[in-house]
Formats: C-alpha cells, sequence, structure tokens
C-alpha cells in the first residue's frame, strides 16, 4: 500500500517529466531531458532544411536544441566549450499575432513584401547581435565585431550611423518599437526607412564570421512553426533560403501541409530537394527509430522518478511497466465470465466432434470457427471437419480474423469492449509522435497510483486501456482549439470515429480490420472537393487524420489522392484497430456532411457498408450521445 | 488627469426600452443579425438630435460607416481617420454601443476617443439567454460563433517586439467558449506557469459561471492538472 504522501510525491514526478508535453512549457528542462533522436546528425550540416512532423513530433525541441541557448545547456552550462563549437543557432518561432500584422486594404501587396522583409531583418539581426551580446559577456577579451561592420549593418537597415555593438544593438531595439508605431498606423503611410531583403544579414554575418572566434563556424537561423507565416511571407523566407549563400543557413520545422509556398518571390523559382534544402520528415525518419527513441525518452525520464519503494530508479524499464496481451489472452480477458467459452464448447459438442485439437483450443480460435460457420452459413460440424484436414490453411485464416473479432466479443457491452496495452500497442497508437507517447505512460502511471499500486508494479490491462481511451478523449477535445477548422475537425473525427467503431464492431459478412478510407471525388463540383481539400488538409496538419504513403502521388499537394486513417491515438477512445489494414471508400460529399449532418450521413456511409447505424455508443462515448442524435 | 482616474460609474437598465441617449449626442453603433442589436433603436425616431452611426462593414482593417445618406470608410490602423471620425461628429458626448460591434473595431474607436477626449459611455445590451448547441462538443456548449477567423492583434495595437518569456504573464478573460482559450493558448504559447484566466463574477446568470468553467474544462485541465488554483478577487 502506498502513502497519500507518497502518491502525491510521485504524481508530481511524473507530471513533472511526463505531463509538461510542450517543449515551450519545460523552459530549460526540456534540455535536460532532451534524447536526440537518430535524423539530429541530417541537421548539422551547413545546408538549410526543412523539418516536417505533426504537432508534438518534436520539432521545437530539436531546434530549440540547435538555439546557442540549447547547446549551452546541453554541454553543461560551460563557458570553456563555447568557442569549440561547429555552430551557433539563433531560434526564432514564428508567431500569428505578430505576422498576420503585415497585411491589409492600406498597402499594396508589393509593398507589404518589402515592409515583411525589412521586419525579418530587423528581427534576426536583433537576436543575432543578443546572441553576440552572450558571447561577449562570456569572453569579454575577444576581438570585438568591428566599428566598420556595425556602421554597415546599420546602414543597410537604413538606421542611423551606429558605430558599436552597443549602438547598434540599441539602435535595432528602437528601430523595432518605431517599426511598431508605424504598423499601428499604417494607413496613414507615415515614412518608415526599409532595407533589402537579407542584405543586413548578409553584412552582420559576414562581419561575425571574419572574427577569429567564429572563422569556419556554422550559423543556423532557426525557424519555428513556418506554417503560420502567411503565404506572401513564406515566399520571402524561400528566396532568403534559396540564396542565402555560405554565411549562415536555415532550419525551419513545419507542420506536414504546412509549408503552402513553394516558390521563391520569382513565381518560376521552387524550392527543391535536395538540390536547395534537405528534406527531413520526422515520422518516416523516426519510423522503423521510433519504438526505439520513445524507449530511451521514457526510460530515461521514469528513471528520474524517485520513491521510497525501490533502492534502484536507474533500472525501471517502461516495457516491463506496461505488459503486453496477446488476442487469445485477451479473449479470455474480455470473457471473464466464460459466457463466450460455454456458448463455443456447447455449440462444438453439438457437432459431436470430439477431437482433443479442437478442445485444446484458446476460447478465440473456437469462437472464430463458430462465427465462421455462422457468417458462411455453413454447418459448424463441416468447418471444424475442415478444420482438422487443412490446419495450416485455417491457421492463417484464424490469423487474419482473430484480431478484428476481438472487437466483436464484447459487442453492446457495458465496460471495456476492447484492450489497448502493451508498449508496443502504445508506440502504434503514438504513430511516430513523442508527446502522444508521454501522455499514454503518464495517463498509465497516474491511474495505476490511482488504483493503489506501486510504481513497481506492471500496470493493469485495465488501466492502460483507460489511460489510452482518457488520452484519445483529451486530443478530441483539444482538437477543436488547435486551428480555425477545430470545430469542424472534431465533427470529421466524431462521424468517422462513430463509422471505424461501428464497423469494427460487426464484422460479420465483411471485410475485417477496415480502418483506412479513400476519398471519392464529388463528380462536377470542383467547389466540393476545394473544400473537402481543405479540411483534409488541416485534419492531416493537426493530426486528427493520418496520411498513408503506400500509394504516394507524384504532387505531395494533391490530398485526394492519399489513402488516410483516423489517427490511431483515437483508437481507443471509439474502440476500433489501430492496425493498418484495409480501405473502404468516402465520397467527398460525405466528408463535408459528417460535419454539417452527422447523424444521417453515418448513417448513410454504414448502409454503404451493409452495417446498421444503430450500435449502442461506448460508454466513453455517451458525453457525445446528443450530438450523434442531432438532426442538425 | 488620467483615464483611470476619471471612472464612469455603470448606469444598468433592466429593460432596452428604458435606455435614452443624452440629447444632441452621438451614438455609434454596429448591425448585427442578432435580434437583441436593432431594438437597442426604438428611441431613434423620438429623439432627432441624436446623430446615429451605423458601422455597416466590419473588415479586418477598415470599416465603413454611415451617417444619414453618406456612407465613408475608415481605417482602423489610422490614428488621423479614427481622429477625424470623431471630430466629424460635432458632438458634446458621444456612445459607443459595442453590442454590435467586433472587438477589432470597437478597440481601435474606443482608444481614438479616449486619446482625442471625446465625452464618452459605452452600451452594451447583455442577451436574456443564449442557445444551446444542437452539436454540443466539450468548448461548444451554446450556438455562438460560427467558426475562428484566427488569431491577429487589434488594429492599432500590434506588438512586433519578443519580450522575455519571464517578464509576460498571459490573462485570458474567459467566456463560454473554451475552444478560444485553447487556440489562444496553442497560437500565442505563453510560459505555462504564468497564465491567469480570469472568470467574471457574478454572470449575467447565476449559473453562467458554470458555464464558462465547462467550456473551458479541458484548456484549463491541460494547463493546470493536479492543481486547483481558484482565488475570488474583488475587482471593485
Amino acid at each position: 500500500m502506498i502513502s497519500p504522501e507518497e502518491k502525491r510525491n510521485i504524481q508530481e514526478q511524473l507530471s513533472q517529466l511526463f505531463g509538461s508535453y510542450k517543449a515551450e512549457w519545460l523552459k530549460e528542462q526540456m534540455f535536460d531531458l532532451f534524447t536526440e533522436p537518430s535524423y539530429f546528425p541530417e541537421l548539422l550540416t551547413a545546408r538549410p532544411c526543412l523539418l516536417i512532423g505533426g504537432r508534438g513530433t518534436g520539432k521545437t525541441t530539436v531546434l530549440k536544441s540547435l538555439s546557442y541557448e540549447g547547446q549551452f545547456v546541453l554541454r553543461g552550462r560551460d563557458p570553456k566549450t563555447i568557442p569549440a563549437w561547429k555552430y551557433y543557432g539563433i531560434y526564432y518561432r514564428v508567431n500569428t499575432n505578430r505576422v498576420t500584422a503585415f497585411q491589409g486594404p492600406e498597402l499594396a501587396p508589393e509593398r507589404w513584401i518589402r515592409v515583411f522583409a525589412h521586419y525579418f531583418n530587423l528581427l534576426i539581426c536583433d537576436a543575432t547581435l543578443r546572441f553576440l551580446e552572450w558571447y561577449y559577456l562570456h569572453f569579454p577579451t575577444s576581438p570585438p565585431l568591428p566599428d566598420v561592420a556595425c556602421t554597415n549593418v546599420a546602414k543597410s537597415l537604413n538606421l542611423s550611423d551606429f558605430k558599436t555593438l552597443r549602438e547598434l544593438g540599441d539602435g535595432v531595439e528602437s528601430a523595432l518599437i518605431e517599426f511598431e508605431a508605424y504598423i499601428n498606423n499604417v494607413a496613414d503611410n507615415p515614412k518608415v526607412p526599409l532595407s533589402i531583403q537579407g542584405s543586413p544579414l548578409d553584412i552582420l554575418f559576414e562581419g561575425i564570421t571574419n572574427l577569429p572566434p567564429f572563422k569556419g563556424k556554422h550559423f543556423f537561423v532557426l525557424i519555428d512553426e513556418y506554417e503560420n507565416f502567411e503565404d506572401y511571407q513564406q515566399q520571402v523566407i524561400n528566396t532568403l533560403i534559396k540564396h542565402c549563400g555560405q554565411l549562415y543557413t536555415f532550419k525551419i520545422g513545419v507542420k506536414e501541409l504546412g509549408w503552402r509556398r513553394r516558390t521563391t518571390l520569382n513565381e518560376n523559382e521552387q524550392l527543391i530537394s535536395p538540390a536547395d534544402y534537405v528534406r527531413v520528415p520526422v515520422m518516416e525518419k523516426l519510423e522503423s527509430a521510433f519504438e526505439e527513441f520513445a524507449l530511451k525518452v521514457c526510460n530515461d525520464r521514469i528513471s528520474r522518478v524517485s520513491s521510497g519503494q525501490e533502492s534502484n530508479a536507474k533500472t525501471r524499464d517502461i516495457q516491463t511497466l506496461l505488459p503486453n496481451l496477446s488476442d487469445e489472452q485477451e479473449a479470455e480477458l474480455l470473457d471473464h465470465t466464460g459466457v463466450i467459452q460455454r456458448n463455443c464448447i456447447e455449440q462444438i459438442g453439438v457437432t459431436g466432434i470430439h477431437s482433443p485439437e479442437i478442445q485444446e483450443m484458446a476460447t478465440l480460435e473456437k469462437f472464430f470457427l463458430c462465427f465462421w460457420a455462422n457468417d458462411h452459413s455453413k454447418p459448424l460440424q463441416e468447418v471444424l471437419t475442415d478444420r482438422l484436414a487443412n490446419p495450416s490453411e485455417w491457421k492463417m485464416r484464424y490469423g487474419n480474423y482473430k484480431h478484428a473479432l476481438l472487437f466483436a466479443l464484447r459487442r453492446g457491452k457495458a465496460g471495456i469492449r476492447k484492450h489497448y496495452a502493451g508498449w508496443n500497442v502504445f508506440t502504434q497508437l503514438a504513430c511516430c509522435n513523442i508527446r502522444y507517447i508521454l501522455e499514454l505512460v503518464e495517463q498509465s502511471l497516474l491511474l495505476h497510483l490511482h488504483s493503489e499500486k506501486s510504481i513497481t508494479e506492471p500496470v493493469s490491462y485495465v488501466n492502460q486501456t483507460l489511460a489510452a481511451q482518457a488520452v484519445g478523449k483529451k486530443n478530441l477535445s483539444e482538437l477543436e482549439g488547435l486551428s480555425v477548422h477545430g470545430a469542424q475537425l472534431t465533427k470529421l473525427l466524431l462521424g468517422l470515429g462513430r463509422v471505424f467503431q461501428t464497423l469494427a464492431a460487426d464484422p460479420s459478412g465483411h471485410t475485417p480490420e477496415v480502418t483506412q478510407f479513400h476519398v471519392l471525388d464529388a463528380e462536377g463540383s470542383l467547389e466540393t472537393n476545394a473544400d473537402v481539400n481543405k479540411l483534409l488538409t488541416a485534419a492531416v496538419m493537426h493530426l486528427a487524420l493520418i496520411r498513408l504513403t503506400g500509394n504516394k502521388p507524384q504532387d505531395e499537394a494533391d490530398t485526394r489522392e492519399y489513402d488516410y486513417m483516423v489517427h490511431p491515438i483515437f483508437s481507443a477512445f471509439f474502440v476500433f484497430s489501430y492496425r493498418r489494414k484495409r480501405k473502404m471508400l468516402i465520397g467527398a460529399d460525405d466528408i463535408l456532411a459528417l460535419v454539417s449532418r452527422p447523424k444521417a450521413t453515418i448513417r448513410r456511409i454504414l448502409e454503404k457498408q451493409n452495417r446498421l447505424g444503430d450500435e449502442p455508443l461506448p460508454e466513453q462515448l455517451r458525453f457525445f450521445e446528443q450530438f450523434y442524435n442531432a438532426d442538425s | 488627469m488620467q483615464i483611470r482616474d476619471q471612472p464612469l460609474l455603470t448606469e444598468v437598465f433592466s429593460d432596452p426600452a428604458l435606455f435614452r441617449p443624452k440629447d444632441e449626442s452621438a451614438y455609434v453603433c454596429g448591425l448585427s443579425s442578432e435580434h437583441r442589436v436593432p431594438r437597442v433603436h426604438n428611441w431613434e425616431s423620438s429623439l432627432p438630435g441624436v446623430l446615429v452611426v451605423r458601422v455597416l462593414d466590419q473588415s479586418t482593417n477598415e470599416i465603413t460607416v454611415s451617417i444619414g445618406d453618406k456612407t465613408s470608410k475608415i481605417f482602423l490602423r489610422s490614428s488621423s481617420h479614427l481622429a477625424n471620425f470623431w471630430k466629424s461628429l460635432n458632438r458634446s458626448s458621444a456612445y459607443l454601443d459595442i453590442t454590435g460591434l467586433s472587438h477589432h473595431v470597437w478597440a481601435p474607436l474606443l482608444k481614438s476617443a479616449l486619446s482625442q477626449s471625446v465625452k464618452l459611455a459605452v452600451v452594451y445590451m447583455e442577451p436574456m439567454e443564449y442557445r444551446f448547441s444542437i452539436t454540443p462538443t466539450e468548448g461548444e456548449i451554446f450556438d455562438l460563433s460560427e467558426r475562428i477567423t484566427g488569431i491577429a492583434p487589434l488594429p492599432g495595437f500590434a506588438s512586433l517586439r519578443d519580450f522575455d518569456g519571464d517578464n509576460i504573464c498571459f490573462i485570458p478573460l474567459l467566456g463560454f467558449e473554451g475552444t478560444r482559450l485553447a487556440y489562444l493558448l496553442e497560437q500565442v504559447q505563453p510560459p505555462g506557469k504564468k497564465i491567469v484566466p480570469v472568470i467574471g463574477l457574478p454572470g449575467f446568470r447565476l449559473e453562467y459561471p458554470f458555464f464558462t468553467y465547462l467550456g473551458n474544462q479541458s484548456a484549463l485541465a491541460t494547463m493546470y492538472r493536479f492543481s486547483v488554483n481558484v482565488t475570488f478577487s474583488d475587482g471593485g
């Protein structure tokens, strides 16, 4: 039995280590907990890189770890190491609330481009000058940036003739304040000195890289949340990426499909990988190595939880704490009252076949044979005889169906209808998203503690399942606030979740484990197709859906050519399979109608799949009963 | 004297029909599809001395206003346009009815009026009730906003500099729509431990603060997790 104080203490530690999912909230602790992903070395070259990944895939952590502040902490806060670093990163997060100020009817589009380019020059100069200040704070006797370089940067920014680094720093800061006043009164067309795109940065970095401590060093401009830029602003930065030269380079973090403009300001000039930049898609890069990476991250964190119950926390292993469950074991667990087993034995007994091979079968396999006979309208006796005569063929058949049948064992019953347990299952639910795996582990351990269990004991299958459901629900709730399409995405997800849940619960007479869909174009309706594209793009960007790359079309932006799947993190909440299996077709009209008329559309999609839409809702979905019943 | 040292006490009318603006004043208001807005103007025919200014169009950075038969455009990111607007009304006092105006419209109008020392009172008509959503989700209990249009600085209030995270405190004033808070947190990304959400008390109706809690529960739970840290602050 764990004491209340001990429980509280462990809860707080878990919350700190696993619960502060956002890199932004962790501040410096982020670097203490940093685990280098396998693709990290690709980012260290002097070439522009585009780090592409959904929310929670660790882009911010990686970019911040490349910043000089991050490197300082990662290298033990030892100033002596600074001159030996091979690169220095300047971090900048694109803040929507700022960049949206650079548009409007007051100026012509060409003028906004110039104004924004100047703003970006000021911002990066300001951040780089702060880096220099920080450097000189540690190395006051290091040769200063020459006066001529300061003057040239100032001239290039169209500022007064500042001679020293201090003057230049103060001058850029006050130029930003003046610029703010300019934007707030932009319709009055006040005079504002502008600079040529990238020019002050070239001069500044040339000055810096000529200084002895920085000779041969790389400078990275790290831009996070690139998707927040307006389209034309992406073109401005694309131009810098394309033409930035050798003095500095860009490392960009962007959500999947968030890089909307691929051209520079010259519409005919595309940014092409690998000629212009290195493309680093996090999910693809991590796919095979994710489990190992996630294990390292989680084991590192769990080993830091100190408790009075264990002498050596270092040996804790998250895989041991989250045990797996085979399909056969799970069937026994779901049939804890033995009703299904008795029913199967009874049916088999009636056939008069008393083979020890059949009698010794797991409940799930017996259930499968009875299901098969019923599904194919064959006498069970015939099925059993065939099974005994052709065991290898039937093993394969059983292998294809057994996981899908788990969803039907407790169809319509109260309580847990399907378990989601085991480290391996959790990594599949997370789908290469490190934030999701942290959430799953934390929730499991918290429920475990609430059940008065010690952190040294494995978490029960039930608590793991409830944790997976809770994480699904939490992310469903959060979806509303993630984007301007949030409300639509929530409704789309509720609709699709209900469809796949009903398909899973009723496998009889159908292809097992339908978990994906392909969108059929609405014939003759360009508007519908465009709306669907927008919705699907937002759904992928904010992880309501995942796009499957198996049938990757030539044009990445051709949203409708992909296959889709509800993100597996929602599978426990809705109760369907997290595995990538078979697909169905859904019309573009129905995708939109799931948002506007959920009840009728869910029914229509299910009818096309020969199912009825009256399957009772699982307990955890009852909160949305009103939503599913609304005749809007 | 600073504006904060010249408080204007709130006058509450239990029936909108009881409200009458002062004669010879200007009354600036928006048009809205909400039924509560047109009722404000029951007095219009009986008070011909009041100059009614209607904001016909509320674009992101400009508005169209009508005074009598004349319409004109005003840029909201223009101190001179806004100042000229108030001067052109040529009245001793003015009302700014924010009931049908978006935040991005009334905020710059108010800022300009204060800087022009316009003798101004703000009018707001609270709704008797809200319609419940027929497809409710966690952050969307009532049928209020159709969608989020995004985040942008209020015209004239843009701040373009980066501040040190330690010197920032984020104070969202909560409404029923939890989606808004969640969206703001996602976009602004304020430091986790320096967010102070405010729920106004008492509500227009007794139960409203509880709906505010309910609608925002997802975002609040993310922020606070285990700690329940609610403090009552007297605003008076």
